[in-house]
């Protein structure tokens, strides 16, 4: 057979040739730059796959939201405060069911509109008659002929019954320009259509380019109605979100300077890069708190004996240890945060004595059964406290079948008091300060939603969560919340585990970012953020 | 052979309708509730209902399925609930880069593994060949996330010679979309430094799709070229005194190349239906991440669009190999 050579010549170039191929596009910079402008590159795992604020909400698409459009009020600072927006000020009747909010008379829709007090009507009947995403804050106390636009700036909500926490979800309720959702209307669909790829909004950025999947560009709006709070010499010229599934992409984007600011960062990685030059750490406390819900209608979990065992037995060491000291033991069902929390008694703590002594009080006094514990797949932590479970139960003879399952078939699973798990483990998010949304969860209301997956039915609790919901008296609603706390731990529906800090990196040249815990998860308020950098 | 083409096709529509049904089956099964998923964590039940009445999932499966199946003989894929778009909209705005992916890959696996299979026939048993089967196994045996994460510390974070992730730098605009393929787009607009940006981004996806496909041309190629490198007209052929290169380039790889075809088919489809790691390691926005998403969300529309959408690629491919083969070889075509 012929033998065939390659030259040596011809190997050399043929190497050259692959290194310089691989070589030209090096790629060595800081932020990216429009003209004199900067550009701020955020990089998160999570797409914004609707745009409508009406819609839809997650901390991604909220974020994008909260940036393109303006709320009555908003939430800023640590604890969280509501400030005025576009409302200057607002009253309400004694009796808290008439709330009244002034508008201020300089802001404009991007295509030069005024944002009245027709369109601030509009975008909360909007809400109401979509039915979807953030109409079930209001839709059982505000039916749409309720909202009233009085004059140009002056709008009233006259609400079914008292509702003291009704402020506190007026800034999830964005303004729409009624002008051009009209125009865009199909099939009366409200313009949802049309809203779910672009923004008919008032906020400080308008969209560039939208990516659902990959890239959203920001431009920064130059005489945003509110003015720039870093001056409009250092006003950014946009923002870039930019969707970097895997951990480990995004990680390299920082340490790139691809992307200045970066989340949803593993415990380890974090760590390691919060001591790199160049990059700051953003640690905060979190709000969202971490429970493994049990499900108190079946298996052995029905007894709260059991449950009580479970919860003194639980090693809570391993849960800030999992997160590299990144977190919180709870002390409370509620974060410390919400108006009325308080510091239970009582909370349980390992103690395998007292643990012991609840199981020999039960009906399976000596252990000897397996508990299936669910927590959602491909989430890391959950099934690494899944493991600390599995090591504190065998204290008690308790097994633990760890399972893996999508988010879809958990929730589903545990929707029906049949089919729940025996215990899962669940993150909850509250997306205003009222105590309401956690007292909630443990309400027989909740049966069916994803923190409901105790189906826990206790009387005394829902009475108290009835009517602390429309309690007016602070002092009185106070103490019925602190009642409610107590009860919950009392009932003990599922293991209180920990509030995972907040955290973000950034380069070091990124400027005023601006904690508020009540963001959800990832998300920051991209108004007040700019580059202090030539 | 066109009475061949009608009855491939004839069937292709029918293992297109079992697709139909099985992806319908497989979706449904699954214990989810799309409408509560879409409705959020907060909503309450007659948000849920609202969801589920405007997508007909309160209807009973046997009509939703008689109405996918209408559906889809007027071109309608249905509508995800995530996105709230049309399947068919949201397919056409992903599906160009993926099938850029694909194309790059392909060409990359067929320009690399043809030579290489042939050089290591030729050079049978000897250290190259070794050397050449050994990277054949490697790179069918490394799963393509773990390698793809590895390319990109490499390449991106510690030499920084190529970008991390995405088709484009964030701050450059695509080009005026003709395909929604950015490479041949920005050619055609002569837009050389957004093609320039397109290629490095499209390197290491690329190369992570295209290892597996490269490695199996190269095996079949290889193999098939032994083959016929020791068959007696090849002998015949090297005693007329025909030049080396031509006997193996133009005598020896045309019959060599009829299974590497068929192995290109296959790989055609396979590499589709495989892009969804690549995909979602190197953050391109395809029809890959698209499903993953939609699956993650419980969302089953699109699921089922991507199934159908590369289980038709897949039979259009094998096809075109059947015809092929048919040109490639005349004995083929008079028998069909």
């Amino acid at each position: 057979m012929q033998d065939f050579t390659i030259g040596r010549r011809g190997a050399i170039g043929a190497g050259l040739g692959a290194a310089g191929l691989l070589a030209a596009p090096r790629v060595l910079r800081a932020f990216e730059r429009d003209g004199n402008r900067k550009i701020l590159v955020f990089a998160g795992g999570q797409p914004v796959p609707v745009l409508d604020p009406h819609v839809r909400y997650d901390w991604s698409t909220r974020m994008i939201q909260q940036s393109v459009y303006d709320a009555l009020a908003k939430y800023v600072n640590d604890p969280p405060q509501i400030v005025p927006w576009l409302a200057e000020r607002w009253e309400a009747s004694p009796d808290q069911r008439v709330w009244t909010f002034h508008l201020v008379g300089n802001a404009r829709f991007h295509n030069g509109d005024p944002v009245d007090a027709e369109a601030v009507r509009y975008s909360f009947e909007r809400g109401l008659r979509l039915n979807k995403g953030v109409a079930w804050m209001l839709k059982d106390v505000l039916p749409p002929e309720n909202i009233q636009a009085l004059d140009a700036r002056t709008v009233r909500f006259t609400l079914t019954r008292a509702m003291p926490s009704f402020l506190t979800y007026i800034p999830m309720w964005f303004i729409v320009n009624p002008r051009q959702v009209q125009a865009n209307i199909a099939n009366n669909d409200y313009g949802e259509g049309w809203l779910t790829t672009n923004a008919a909004g008032s906020g400080p950025f308008r969209i560039r380019r939208f990516e659902p999947q990959s890239v959203i560009h920001l431009d920064t709006v130059p005489d945003y109605w509110k003015g720039w709070p870093m001056g409009e010499q250092r006003r950014l010229s946009g923002l870039i979100y930019r969707i970097v599934r895997e951990p480990a992409a995004r990680r390299a984007l920082l340490q790139r300077g691809e992307a200045d600011i970066i989340t949803e960062i593993p415990a380890d990685d974090f760590e390691v890069l919060r001591t790199m030059r160049g990059i700051r750490p953003e640690d905060h406390r979190g709000m969202t708190t971490f429970a493994i819900t049990m499900n108190t209608t079946r298996g052995p979990t029905a007894d709260l004996n059991v449950r009580k065992a479970i919860a003194h037995a639980m090693d809570y060491d391993a849960l800030i240890q999992i997160h590299n000291g990144a977190a919180t033991l709870m002390t409370s069902p509620f974060p410390e945060q919400i108006p009325g929390y308080i510091p239970v008694p009582g909370m349980p703590r390992r103690n395998l004595d007292l643990a012991r002594q609840f199981l020999a009080r039960s009906s399976h006094p000596n252990g000897g059964f397996e508990l299936e514990y669910v927590h959602v797949q491909g989430l890391e932590d959950p099934r690494r406290i899944g493991l600390a479970l599995l090591n504190s139960l065998q204290a008690l003879n308790i097994r633990v079948n760890i399972v893996a399952q999508p988010w879809p078939t958990m929730v589903a699973r545990g929707s029906r008091a049949e089919t729940a798990p025996d215990m899962v483990s669940v993150y909850v998010t509250p997306v205003s300060t009222d105590p309401d949304v956690i007292a909630g969860k443990y309400h027989t209301r909740a049966h069916g939603n994803f923190w409901g997956m105790h189906h826990l039915t206790d009387r005394q609790l829902d009475q108290w969560v009835d009517a602390a919901r429309v309690e007016t008296d602070e002092a009185r609603r106070n103490a019925l919340y602190a009642d409610i706390q107590r009860r919950i731990v009392e009932v003990q529906p599922e293991i209180f585990g920990m509030l995972a800090n907040r955290r973000w990196l950034m380069r070091d040249y990124v400027r005023g970012f601006a904690y508020c815990p009540l963001r959800l998860t990832g998300e920051i308020d991209t108004y007040p953020l700019w580059i202090d950098a030539a | 052979m066109l009475a061949f083409v009608l009855k491939r096709l004839a069937l292709t529509g029918l293992m297109l309708f079992g697709l139909v049904c099985i992806t319908f089956v497989v979706s449904n099964v699954a214990p989810s509730d799309p409408a509560a998923l879409a409705a959020g964590p907060d909503a309450t039940r007659d948000m849920v209902e609202t969801i589920r009445r405007e997508y007909g999932l309160d209807r009973p499966l046997h009509e939703q399925f008689l109405r996918y199946v209408a559906g889809l003989l007027q071109g309608d894929l249905g509508r995800s609930i995530v996105t709230t778009r049309p399947v068919s909209v949201d397919l056409a705005r992903y599906f160009p880069a993926t099938l850029e992916l694909v194309l790059l890959s392909m060409t990359l696996g067929v320009l690399l593994g043809v030579p290489l299979g042939m050089a290591s026939a030729v050079l049978k048993n000897r250290a190259p060949d070794h050397l050449t089967r050994f990277v054949a196994v490697s790179l069918v045996a490394l799963p393509a996330f773990w390698f793809g994460i590895l390319l990109q510390l490499l390449f991106s974070v510690h030499l920084e010679w190529l970008p991390t992730s995405g088709r484009l730098d964030v701050a450059t605009p695509p080009p005026p979309p003709i395909t929604g393929m950015i490479l041949f787009d920005s050619a055609v607009a002569g837009q050389w430094a957004t093609f320039r940006d397109a290629v490095s981004h499209a390197v290491l996806p690329a190369l992570v799709l295209s290892f597996p496909c490269l490695a199996s041309i190269l095996r079949v190629n290889r193999a098939e070229m032994i083959e016929v490198l020791s068959s007696d007209y090849v002998t015949a052929a090297r005693a007329h005194g025909v030049p080396p290169l031509r006997v193996v380039c133009v005598h020896a790889l045309r019959n060599a190349m009829l299974p590497t075809l068929a192995i290109i088919g296959l790989r055609w489809g396979w590499m589709l239906g495989s892009t969804v790691l690549v995909e979602t390691v190197f953050d391109w926005p395809g029809i890959g991440l698209y499903a993953v998403s939609a699956a993650i969300a419980g969302d089953f529309k699109p699921v089922m669009g991507v199934t159908l959408l590369i289980g038709l690629n897949f039979m259009i491919a094998n096809l075109v190999v059947d015809i092929l083969y048919g040109v490639l070889d005349p004995r083929l075509r008079t028998s069909s």
